[in-house]
């Protein structure tokens, strides 16, 4: 039967005993195809991921082209309110695009061009009219390296909301008698705790952010996001530039932000996945979706070969 | 098996030719000081040093040092010395050695031996392509020594000779009379001299192949650098020493000595009288001044900032962060950059034909300041995109995603980011600007040497009326002095000589010194506001 998959140059020619039968990695390699990866069809009811209460986000043929390069293929999937979802994959398989689509980060990147649906709590976010201001404070991300702004600590947690003018500390503001410093310690202090960073740095606030070791800064840029109180945090590779103890409590992090947060995490970790989400996405190459579920039946029992061989690391 | 010494990790303590060796290369660092001294006429080629004329000692270094150094080179190929020497010096060297004999087989077939031009090709060609062959064909060791060391020795037996010797003169039988004298060229001769052979020795301590040259490389790169540093000390030394005499003539300290000022309703007598920058030019006074055109200059940077600063960054910011990449930023870059590379002369001319008949019809310091805020503007505008594009797009992706708006996000995180290098650019356009002549002489420049009641009270000077423009001010509309005009018209067109002007000299010297002083003023106050702006960006 390997023999037969060797010799087939066509994907959607595979047939489903082959899919039930064939362990053995392709030696022929088609392309856009990572290395060692086999072919099959994928199956609808892969994607298919029940579980209890609502959807926070739920994704419907969402497809993203950066000018001819189609990098997410009809991507469906809903995902469920304070939760951690993993999205893995191997590298350039779209999970990261999918993620940024999101709160519309795409949007920055002028070759995207997105077409589909991504509806928050019913609200579809690409139409006409979007607050995009709204939906980011509604959907915080937070990116692959740490990025605080070059600002000191308690500058960079009260950034979002001053901006957006719900807090005002300004000069004019002092005058007047209106000035919300006190409700901005507040809020710098609630964000650095929900970050597990305040007993760190309490004592340095007001020094520079780059200052902070990488963990540290990472932290910071969660406490950043949690500051404007959103109800979902997108989470893009958070740790993967950090060492493995500032991982563990960003790993810890996470699991504790899942209580109140709808937490959406990119990760090339595959150990990290299963032990902080719910629910996993793998995404493999050619940007589809190809099995969404339960983390533990995904981990252990993958419908899909091919997420069975990436899982086992025979490619990717 | 290759030799001990080749292949030691680490080499013993320095041996005899190693010390041999780096004796050479220190006395040609300081025959290059000793003939940088006589180029700047320290020391005349003929006054005694250490009891001989200095010809004579730079002369017979040379001697010495290209004997030396050849020595070296014979040695080592001998085995005399332990080095480890590549095939050949290389192409770069054997063609620079092959082009300097060229031109000394030549000039002394043509100068000195007076053959015809068919003669001095001929021993041009002949000199030149020994060296070539000299350097190129045999082993390192030689082919870098030999030609540097003879052309050295041969330099030194020149002007030990008196062939090239103190009172020598070489005409250049040109209409225009150009000659050249021993005074320079000797010590030029000698610096040129002195760099070949220290390249030579140098390579010859590293024991030449890889490790000399990097270290000839590092002699001659050091050398050239000191002698440029000391060539910007020796301008600006030049223009104090010249210019103290007439600067503070005249001063005098102690309570009352000074003139009377007038400073929030309160009069009282400055604690220090300092004519030259206190006083104008007027028939009265025991010593003239230049406080009008050290006022002006100031007048028209702070002018010229405050009008190009706030626009060029208004158009950086909208080309970096608004207006797509593409042909019209394209456009922009190239015009605002032909823009900085315009002669100030056009400037001051599309001043004078454009602003001044608008401004009130008369040269004024308001033209004046359009015009070399005009100039500035280009300047500030390349450097700010320049280093609004070298904040990180991490920095922008954060804070959209933090749901900021993109002009919250260019005034709040990109323009203090960038605000370091902008204050950089306007640092080194300020030391342009406030040294320019041309569009001085064209939109403002009044009287040269105008006397201190004329100095331009910008801030007293503004007016308020009932009907529009409601806010005047005629010293703005003064033409008025600044100094490197003052200076141009002192020096250059003699104005000075029929004016009231004593000791016209020192007069010069010291405006060029206040012009020095005032244009590293603003330096000064430009990198401190850098180092402000830097310091809040950066954790300490």
């Amino acid at each position: 039967m390997s023999e037969t998959r060797q010799t087939t140059d066509d994907a959607q020619a595979t047939t489903d005993s082959e899919l039930a039968g064939g362990a053995s990695p392709g030696t022929d390699q088609p392309l856009e195809v990572t290395s060692g990866e086999t072919r099959e069809r994928t199956r609808e009811e892969w994607v298919e991921h029940e579980f209890e209460g609502e959807a926070k986000l739920s994704v419907s043929d969402l497809d993203v082209y950066y000018g001819d390069d189609h990098a997410l293929k009809s991507v469906s999937m809903e995902i469920p309110e304070n939760s951690v979802t993993a999205l893995i994959g191997p590298s350039g398989c779209g999970k990261s695009t999918f993620l940024r689509c999101l709160n519309r980060m795409n949007d920055r990147i002028k070759a995207a061009s997105i077409d589909g649906s991504v509806r928050l709590e019913g609200e579809e976010i690409y139409q006409d009219g979007v607050n995009l201001v709204e939906l980011r404070k509604r959907v915080g991300m937070v990116f692959q390296s740490p990025n605080p702004f070059p600002k000191s600590i308690a500058d960079n947690i009260s950034y979002g909301p001053r901006k957006h003018g719900d807090l005002d500390t300004g000069l004019l503001a002092n005058l007047l008698g209106r000035s919300d410093d006190d409700a901005v310690d507040e809020l710098v202090e609630r964000s650095l705790r929900q970050a597990a960073l305040w007993d760190e740095v309490n004592d340095r606030l007001d020094d520079n952010a780059l200052g902070l070791s990488g963990g540290q800064q990472q932290r910071l840029c969660i406490a950043r996001a949690l500051a404007t109180d959103p109800e979902v945090l997108l989470m893009d590779e958070p740790a993967s530039a950090l060492d493995p103890i500032a991982t563990s409590k960003i790993e810890d992090l996470v699991h504790d932000l899942a209580e109140e947060y709808t937490v959406v995490i990119v990760t090339h970790n595959m150990q990290q996945a299963a032990r902080i989400s719910d629910q996993t996405a793998v995404f493999l190459t050619g940007g589809e979706l190809v099995e969404y579920g339960d983390t533990d039946q995904v981990f252990e029992d993958p419908q899909s070969q091919r997420v069975e061989d990436y899982i086992s690391g025979k490619f990717g | 098996m290759a030799s001990a010494t080749d292949t030691a990790l680490v080499s013993e303590d320095t041996t005899e030719t190693e010390a041999v060796a780096a004796g050479a290369v220190g006395l040609a660092a300081v025959l290059f000081a000793l003939s940088l001294a006589s180029v700047f006429e320290l020391v005349t080629i003929t006054d005694p040093v250490a009891g001989v004329p200095m010809v004579a000692l730079l002369g017979g270094l040379l001697v010495v040092l290209g004997f030396a150094v050849v020595t070296f080179g014979v040695g080592s190929r001998l085995g005399y010395v332990a080095t480890d020497p590549r095939p050949t010096a290389g192409l770069l060297a054997s063609g620079t050695f092959g082009l300097i004999w060229f031109v000394v087989g030549g000039l002394v077939a043509s100068q000195t031996l007076g053959l015809g031009t068919a003669g001095w090709v001929v021993a041009s060609l002949v000199t030149g392509g020994a060296a070539f062959a000299v350097s190129a064909a045999p082993r390192e060791d030689i082919g870098s020594t030999l030609p540097a060391g003879a052309l050295a020795v041969f330099a030194g037996v020149v002007f030990l000779t008196g062939v090239i010797g103190p009172s020598w003169v070489w005409d250049l039988g040109w209409e225009q009379q150009a000659s050249f004298n021993a005074e320079f060229t000797i010590p030029v001769l000698t610096a040129f001299c002195s760099l070949l052979v220290g390249w030579a020795a140098a390579k010859a301590y590293g024991g030449f192949g890889a490790r000399g040259r990097h270290i000839g490389a590092y002699v001659l790169v050091y050398l050239n650098a000191i002698s440029i540093i000391a060539l910007l000390f020796l301008l600006v030394a030049f223009t104090v020493l010249k210019g103290l005499p007439g600067l503070f003539k005249g001063l005098a300290l102690g309570a009352g000595a000074g003139p009377e000022v007038t400073l929030v309703g309160v009069t009282f007598s400055l604690p220090v009288s300092w004519p030259f920058v206190m006083n104008g030019v007027a028939l009265l006074n025991d010593v003239n001044g230049v406080l009008p055109a050290i006022v002006g200059t100031i007048w028209l940077v702070v002018g010229a900032v405050l009008f190009a600063v706030p626009l060029g960054i208004g158009a950086a910011v909208f080309i970096t962060e608004y207006a797509d990449r593409g042909r019209f930023t394209q456009v922009v870059e190239i015009a605002t950059n032909g823009l900085w590379s315009t002669p100030s002369i056009v400037f001051g001319l599309f001043g004078l034909a454009f602003l001044v008949p608008r401004l009130g019809n008369r040269k004024s310091l308001l033209a004046g300041m359009l015009t070399l805020g005009f100039m500035l503007l280009p300047l500030v505008v390349i450097t700010s995109r320049e280093s609004m594009l070298a904040v990180p797009d991490e920095y922008r992706d954060a804070s959209a995603a933090l749901g900021v708006t993109k002009w919250q996000t260019v005034r709040s995180i990109v323009l203090p980011a960038a605000l370091p290098g902008i204050v950089t650019g306007i640092i080194l356009g300020v030391g342009r600007i406030a040294g320019e002549t041309a569009p001085i002489l064209l939109t403002m420049s009044g009287s040269v040497a105008p006397p201190g009641s004329q100095t331009v009270d910008v801030l007293g000077g503004f007016q308020l009326q009932s009907a529009p423009p409601f806010v005047t001010n005629p010293e703005l509309m003064q033409a008025t002095s600044a100094l490197p005009y003052q200076l141009y018209s002192l020096i250059t067109a003699g104005v000075g000589e029929s004016s009231n002007i004593s000791a016209i000299d020192e007069f010069r010297w010291a405006t060029a010194l206040i012009l020095l002083v005032v244009v590293l003023g603003f330096y000064a106050v430009g990198i401190a506001t850098r180092y402000y702006f830097r310091s809040k960006l950066q954790h300490d």
